[in-house]
């Protein structure tokens, strides 16, 4: 019984420790916040909406926005194999029942052509807004639990328990696609997705378009933010991401400094001290936990002592919604370079 | 046991008999030898605490030496000729002064309160947490984290009333369902009661965090306990509470040591038991209730401190329950120490120190006790 295994504090930090590191990136909310939308320039802004109609095939950035679904294979030969996260896993036909439980695995498939083998998406994945959204949280205990959509893929972004197991004794692949390390990850994670649904071309057509895009956000931002340092807050009690990660890869692509990154011998995702916080007192310091714990810039200002830190004093302190830390799917990935890009451009 | 009778009754008893009555019964040489608090006692605490509070606000990762330290504290006080930058002034100050006061509040409250436990229910193995604080206080947590967010930050934050309200409502719910039919409550069923609640409390805990899923870190968090979002609005909320727990308990400890023959003979000399207990499951409740709210769920200060403090003070809840409360307080600041620089300027959870830490230290206590017996 699970209720009581996790009735002592002692059981929790067990049961926590395992998961710390999956389950900070794992919180994807799903509300654009205001603060965030607000700044981003028009030509990128998404509503999400609760629409269940056709998939449009406008996305936000040009060449990257989902692919209306033709029905038309591209020559892959399968059975593929392909060496996930969670081992070597061999898809044996082209999948045209697939059940994503990751919203940045989500955006990728949407973004390869690859939506209309979608038969389920998880409840965070709020883009695109068509997507067939379940009540699933892909952290679900019983494999049984999806059986009744027939998945012949099932993707994960993190793996609590033995799903993944019992999927495999069920003859259903399962693919773990854990959150990206830098830029280099997001094309990995793409063309396993390609590999794995028969759009190896499309795949490698959305990785030069997203590295393109970067390219040109770059330029955009002219060098503005070369050696300006950030800090960005997870959660209230100072989680943050080192630039090891691909939130940090996308600051890392404006020169910036990541002032979690001397924390790092406490993982990708550390918890810094607030003292620290106000020793490497940061140029810019951006809040992506305004939705779990509606943290504002205003009282993030009114914590003790922080009043003093310069990017307060300046109000270089952003609220931005939470799923830039913890969505690596390109169109989370391009909303928020193209924000920072029109913060920083001079 | 049995009480001496009194001089002159058996005038003419036989010899032998007489000898053995005046014989120091071994037992009874264990309760009525003077087991008072020694001064010298008191002054170790209070040392121990005072080093560890140094040490709190000497150490940290912004690079401050202790001249400098001690000129930010005489500037905020006010004291003629001291001056310090306003960054220095804030970091001791408003970091880490509030963060070694709160470790120091919460750690011998729940110090306190797991040795006051251990006395009022025989029970070795029981910490603060005995009668379903904890789930109480985690339900009440995740409600607030779930449904209303929580800056922590903030003094209003609902997060600190939702979990104190949770905790005392699981106590309240052992105590109620925790008597028998005939109307008593041993201690025993309230802590069978105790398990059933904290049981149940953690089930609808669980089965929200589940619902959640987005929330579940957080949560975690929250159930990790913490000290790195202290501030004195938070030291402030619950001292009043926890002094006054810590107060009641203290005031009790004779009463502790009553209870340690047992229920019937306490009650023999006059001594309600189930009173005694009553009043140490509501001061331990309302103070453990108020320390968990702002602190999450530090574990294993409240079984450990008061064991160390037993193995190398003796039994007696008039020495175990005032010097639980130097050696918690004491212990957590040094944990929480541990905690922010171990691997600074990262943090490591309160829990896996206070575990780490205590367990290994508690083992060696306990096997040097072995030796000395």
């Amino acid at each position: 019984m699970t209720t009581t295994t996790a009735r002592s504090p002692r059981a929790y930090l067990l049961r926590a420790t395992a998961l710390a590191v999956t389950l900070i990136v794992s919180t994807a909310p799903t509300v654009a916040t205001p603060a965030l939308a607000a700044r981003v320039p028009a030509t990128v802004r998404t509503t999400p909406t609760a629409s269940t109609g056709p998939i449009e095939s406008t996305g936000p950035i040009e060449g990257t926005g989902p692919i209306e679904g033709t029905g038309h294979t591209e020559s892959a030969a399968f059975p593929v194999s392909i060496s996930s996260a969670d081992g070597k896993v061999t898809i044996p036909a082209r999948p045209t029942r697939i059940l994503c439980l990751s919203a940045s695995a989500t955006q990728m498939l949407y973004s390869i052509g690859a939506g209309h083998q979608v038969v389920g998406v998880d409840e965070y994945s709020t883009w695109p807004p068509g997507a067939p959204r379940t009540k699933f949280t892909g952290a679900e205990t019983n494999a049984e639990d999806y059986l009744y959509l027939h998945p012949d893929l099932v993707i994960f972004a993190f793996s609590e328990g033995k799903v993944i197991q019992q999927l495999k004794a069920l003859g259903i692949p399962a693919l773990l696609l854990p959150p990206a390390e830098g830029f280099s990850g997001v094309y990995q994670q793409v063309d396993e997705l390609g590999l794995a649904t028969g759009h190896e071309a499309a795949a490698q057509r959305l990785d030069r378009s997203l590295a393109r895009f970067l390219a040109s956000e770059q330029q955009r931002a002219a060098n503005a933010g070369r050696g300006r340092t950030y800090y960005i807050e997870l959660s209230p009690d100072y989680y943050t991401a080192t630039s090891k990660t691909f939130i940090g890869a996308e600051f890392s692509l404006f020169g910036m400094r990541d002032i979690a990154d001397a924390a790092s011998h406490g993982g990708s995702y550390p918890q810094i001290s607030a003292e620290y916080l106000l020793k490497a007192n940061p140029d810019y310091v951006f809040l992506a936990d305004t939705v779990c714990c509606k943290v504002t810039p205003a009282n993030f200002a009114k914590r003790p002592a922080l009043s003093l830190l310069q990017a307060v004093k300046s109000h270089h302190v952003y609220g931005v919604n939470d799923s830039v830390a913890s969505e690596w799917g390109p169109h989370t990935v391009e909303e928020f370079v193209a924000f920072l890009a029109h913060l920083l451009r001079p | 046991m049995t009480l001496a009778p009194p001089e002159g009754v058996g005038a003419s008893p036989k010899p032998l008999a007489l000898k053995a009555l005046r014989e120091p019964h071994p037992e009874r040489h264990l309760v009525l030898r003077p087991t008072r608090l020694r001064a010298w006692q008191v002054g170790v605490g209070a040392l121990f605490v005072a080093g560890c509070a140094f040490a709190g606000v000497l150490v940290g990762p912004y690079d401050l030496s202790p001249l400098e330290v001690f000129t930010a504290i005489a500037a905020k006080l006010g004291i003629a000729g001291a001056h310090s930058s306003p960054l220095a002034t804030a970091v001791v100050w408003e970091i880490r002064l509030p963060r070694v006061a709160l470790g120091a509040l919460v750690g011998a409250m729940l110090s306190v309160a797991g040795a006051a436990y251990q006395g009022a229910f025989f029970n070795p193995l029981a910490d603060p947490y005995l009668l379903g604080v904890a789930s109480g206080a985690g339900l009440g947590a995740t409600v607030a984290l779930v449904y209303f967010g929580a800056a922590s930050a903030s003094v209003l934050s609902s997060v600190p009333v939702a979990a104190f309200l949770g905790a005392v409502t699981a106590v309240a719910a052992t105590f109620a369902l925790g008597r028998s039919r005939s109307g008593a409550r041993s201690p025993t069923t309230l802590v069978l009661a105790g398990v059933a609640v904290a049981a149940f409390f953690t089930a609808i805990q669980t089965f929200i965090q589940q619902q959640h899923f987005g929330s579940l870190q957080i949560v975690y968090d929250w159930l990790l306990g913490t000290l790195a979002t202290a501030g004195w609005s938070q030291v402030g909320l619950v001292a009043p509470y926890i002094a006054l727990a810590a107060g009641a308990l203290y005031a009790c400890r004779r009463l502790l040591d009553a209870l340690s023959v047992g229920d019937e003979e306490a009650n023999s000399f006059g001594v309600r038991a189930d009173r005694v207990r009553l009043a140490v499951v509501v001061a331990a409740t309302f103070g453990t209730a108020a320390a968990v709210s702002v602190s999450g769920l530090i574990g294993f200060v409240g079984i450990i401190v008061p064991h160390t403090v037993r193995l190398l003070a003796g039994p007696s809840y008039r020495r175990i329950i005032p010097l639980s409360l130097l050696f918690g307080a004491g212990f957590l600041v040094l944990a929480d120490l541990a905690a922010r620089t171990v691997l600074s300027p990262a943090e490591l959870p309160l829990g896996v120190v206070t575990a780490s830490l205590g367990a290994p230290f508690f083992l060696v206590v306990l096997r040097q006790a072995r030796r000395v017996q």
